[in-house]
């Protein structure tokens, strides 16, 4: 039987992990992912998870002890926010690469300088292209959810990647919301026991990662691209199972929010969408046929669906809380990507982005409302003017 | 929870014929002729047996033996990067641990071992190895020294010698010794600060016999344990490939390399001679110092004459402690 | 939207050009052939089985395990694909019954073959 909780997004997370029967834990503390350790630690503490719980050294030693531990074949766990995510880079390859399916969970800060705990996704979007599955909640019932999803798809055989299940620092990680949390013998039914490829076994001997010739370099890269074009498959089955057995309603890779008729468009990922889509309903009463999409999957990017979504609005604003120093658009990581995606329509709506929540800041619903502003202008005015708006430092 | 983990005994060898004839590093690798961390690698291999899992960071023990998507380990073996080799042994100690306990491993539980070099153990990987040995797992931690960043093509590391001629510390005008540092004292790094750890050794691979043992020993505690272990190397020491074993004993000859147990709390030396020869002697023999003069000779061997007295130090009679007199 | 959008491809590995998923290969058994290191010698060591006491010095000095105690025969076999012929054994052989003999001068003498391993 399912039971009603109020968890905060971290509390949330420990609990996917425990009811996942995580089998070795890493931790190390910073803010503000450290309470999903905490957690772990209680529960491991108290018998209520039967796993070890290892004291990283470092979040690049976290991401290496679940390294071994996958390739031992158990089922493991780790975490991190911030520049400790950026710390770890150099294992996140090897972990695709070898493809051991451990899950991360971040929940998201600003890199430094300076120091700011508040949450930007910068920080996992600066490993997109390592090959690890990645995307971003928007409650913590969905970040339960996502790390049970996550590790059915990352664990699948025609899949084996690691996977990054992110939630905004503060917003999702240290609120608390009403949470369902699944009953262990229905996510049993969810997710099966990992069984690892080939794992460092006494009785059938194999080599990890041996060195290669530059001639098989490339067949390496091309298997694992090989795989990212089986994912969303994987993604789509997991996540139709996941609402049956679990009663939810979760599209597979982009939330749709009356966008079917929609003239202009949010595209916005994590916790900022839930003002995004009240500002939807209140632009709605004033007449404005206004619309959100929330990709809840980035990697693998859902191109084909964002093009069918969002084809027909008129103007689209990508509302980005990362940063991209110097990149096409001057702002985000997400606005350059929708753009690919639409570029093949004959008709292609206007796309600009907006620069919001950075630094931890709260996104205004007048901030969503003057976006409205910009995208309602900008069909009247059949172009976009800028790029970006750096929202609230405009001149 | 007690739960029988099903660690492993490894007797040790009385000679040579007792250890078991089955090569567990074969024949079939791309490292140099004479190379010294192969045979390193090949002894604590074979000492080890087959149910064994080997970690191997970046470095000649990784690039020279696993070249071409083939290796020759004849037991489980994973990459691992130079900086990481103690995490990534931890996580795989943790997974069998959990494996075992949730019985759905019931095997004999492996020996772990980190097979890294110097800068895998001291330098860039200082900080999983310290952490490993602070986490009390069950893993050995093996550093084959070989005194430089070999497989780079010979550039200084923590355990380079002083006035050593590596490519990045090369002599010249301004620099007439070439390595102006002196190394780091590597049992002493672990000694000093894990009390989990509790068994250290020292081991050289003209000796080995006494290797074996101590691989053996080492792999019967149910603690972190560190073998220092000396690979001398023909390319980066430059010296005929066939005198690898003679540098070796040269090494301990001359108060260079100590070899010695640590072993809760107490030492004990093996091979320590009546009298030490000089420093020249072993240092003549290798290219990497041709370029010294005797002042730098002279430094040398008054470092070397340090840890002499370290020795006859370590070997006096230890005073009772209070809990140890009643 | 009536231009039909571009695909995602396809990658598709030539067989030969096929490997290991992840990365994992299996390991071993007694050599590594894909690593015939013999056309690396220019000395071969050659032992005088009268002089040799069975001391297995031979054996526990080379780094490419080349020396190989035959029990049944009680003599040592020397493994000619792999020696390097670094001549450790030639070296620390204690009642020097290893010699170093030049590849040259062997009928199979690796650089004489006509195709390399």
């Amino acid at each position: 039987m399912a039971q009603e909780k109020m968890l905060t997004g971290c509390a949330a997370a420990a609990r996917g992990a425990q009811l996942a029967e995580v089998e070795v834990v890493c931790s190390y503390p910073i803010r503000p992912y450290t309470a999903i350790m905490m957690e772990l630690a209680k529960m491991v503490a108290n018998g209520e998870l039967n796993a070890e719980f290892i004291h990283g050294e470092g979040e690049h030693a976290q991401v290496s002890v679940v390294l071994g531990a996958a390739a031992a074949g158990a089922r493991a766990f780790t975490g991190s926010s911030g520049v400790g995510v950026t710390y770890a880079m150099e294992v996140y390859s090897p972990m695709s690469g070898g493809r051991y399916p451990v899950q991360m969970a971040i929940a998201d800060r600003s890199l430094d300088p300076p120091g700011d705990f508040g949450s930007e996704h910068t920080d996992a979007m600066s490993t997109r292209g390592q090959g690890w599955i990645l995307g971003w909640a928007s409650s913590p019932q969905e970040i339960l959810d996502n790390t049970l999803i996550a590790y059915r798809v990352g664990e699948d055989k025609r899949v084996m990647l690691p996977q990054m299940t992110c939630q905004d620092g503060y917003f999702l990680s240290h609120i608390a919301d009403k949470v369902s949390v699944p009953d262990i013998s229905q996510v049993r039914e969810f997710l099966p026991p990992f069984k690892a490829h080939n794992p460092l076994s006494l009785t059938c001997p194999v080599s990890h990662g041996p060195q290669i010739r530059p001639d098989q370099g490339a067949p390496m890269d091309a298997q694992r691209a090989a795989t990212f074009f089986d994912v969303p498959k994987v993604i789509e089955e997991a996540t139709a199972d996941f609402n049956r057995i679990f009663k939810r309603n979760y599209d597979p890779f982009l939330e749709k929010y009356k966008t079917e008729d929609a003239d202009i468009a949010f595209l916005i990922q994590g916790a900022h969408a839930n003002t995004c889509r009240k500002v939807v309903d209140a632009l709605r009463k004033q007449g404005v046929k206004a619309g959100m999409a929330r990709p809840r999957w980035i990697i693998p990017w859902p191109t084909h669906q964002i093009a069918e979504a969002l084809g027909h609005v008129k103007a689209l604003g990508v509302v980005e809380t990362s940063t991209c120093y110097g990149g096409s658009m001057r702002g985000g990581n997400l606005a350059p990507e929708v753009r690919a995606s639409l570029y093949d329509l004959d008709e292609r709506p206007l796309v600009t982005s907006f620069m919001a929540g950075l630094g931890g800041e709260t996104i205004w619903p007048e901030e969503f409302h003057h976006m409205a502003k910009v995208l309602t202008q900008m069909i009247k005015d059949k172009r976009a003017s800028q790029y970006s708006y750096w929202v609230g430092f405009e001149g | 929870m007690n739960v029988d983990y099903k660690f492993q005994k490894l007797e040790p060898a009385k000679s040579f014929k007792a250890i078991n004839r089955a090569e567990m590093y074969v024949p079939g690798h791309r490292t140099c002729a004479g190379c010294g961390p192969a045979l390193n690698y090949r002894l604590v291999a074979k000492a080890a047996g087959p149910d064994t899992i080997f970690i191997g960071p970046t470095g000649c023990m990784y690039v020279a033996n696993a070249s071409y998507l083939c290796t020759p380990y004849a037991v489980s073996w994973i990459h691992a990067q130079i900086t990481n080799g103690g995490a990534v042994a931890s996580g795989i100690e943790a997974a069998f641990k959990t494996l075992a306990r949730k019985k759905k491993y019931d095997g004999p539980f492996p020996n772990i071992i980190v097979m890294a070099g110097d800068g895998g153990s001291v330098d860039i990987g200082l900080q999983a190895m310290s952490a490993m040995m602070y986490r009390n797992h069950k893993v050995l931690f093996i550093c084959y020294d070989n005194e430089s960043y070999a497989n780079t093509g010979i550039q200084t590391s923590p355990t380079t010698p002083y006035g050593a001629n590596t490519t990045f510390t090369p002599p010249g005008k301004e620099i007439p010794e070439g390595k102006v540092l002196f190394p780091k004292y590597v049992p002493q790094m672990v000694i000093g600060g894990h009390p989990a750890v509790k068994y250290v050794a020292t081991t050289s691979v003209a000796h080995p016999l006494d290797l074996t043992n101590k691989v053996r020993k080492a792999l019967t505690y149910e603690c972190p344990t560190f073998l220092h272990m000396l690979a001398p190397c023909p390319k980066g020491w430059k010296f005929d490939e066939k005198l690898t074993r003679e540098m070796a004993k040269l090494a301990v000859e001359t108060g260079m390399w100590s070899l010695f147990e640590w072993e809760n709390g107490v030492y004990k030396y093996q091979n320590v001679p009546k009298t030490y020869k000089p420093i020249a002697e072993y240092m003549k023999n290798q290219g990497r110092f041709s370029h010294l003069k005797p002042e730098h000779i002279a430094k040398m061997q008054a470092f070397v004459d340090e840890r002499i007295a370290n020795v006859k130090a370590n070997t006096a009679i230890p005073i009772p402690t209070p809990s140890s007199r009643s | 939207m009536a231009k039909k959008l571009p695909e995602y491809g396809s990658v598709n590995v030539p067989k030969d050009r096929e490997v290991p998923f992840g990365a994992i290969t299996p390991a071993p058994v007694k050599t590594q052939d894909l690593f015939m290191t013999s056309n690396w010698r220019v000395v071969r060591p050659v032992i005088d089985h009268e002089k040799c006491t069975r001391c297995l010095t031979c054996y526990m000095a080379c780094p490419d395990a080349c020396w190989v105690y035959n029990e049944k025969d009680d003599k040592m076999d020397w493994i000619a694909g792999f020696c390097k012929g670094c001549q450790i054994c030639i070296h620390d052989c204690p009642v020097n019954a290893i010699s170093a003999v030049p590849e040259l001068d062997f009928e199979d003498g690796v650089v004489r073959l006509e195709k390399p391993f």
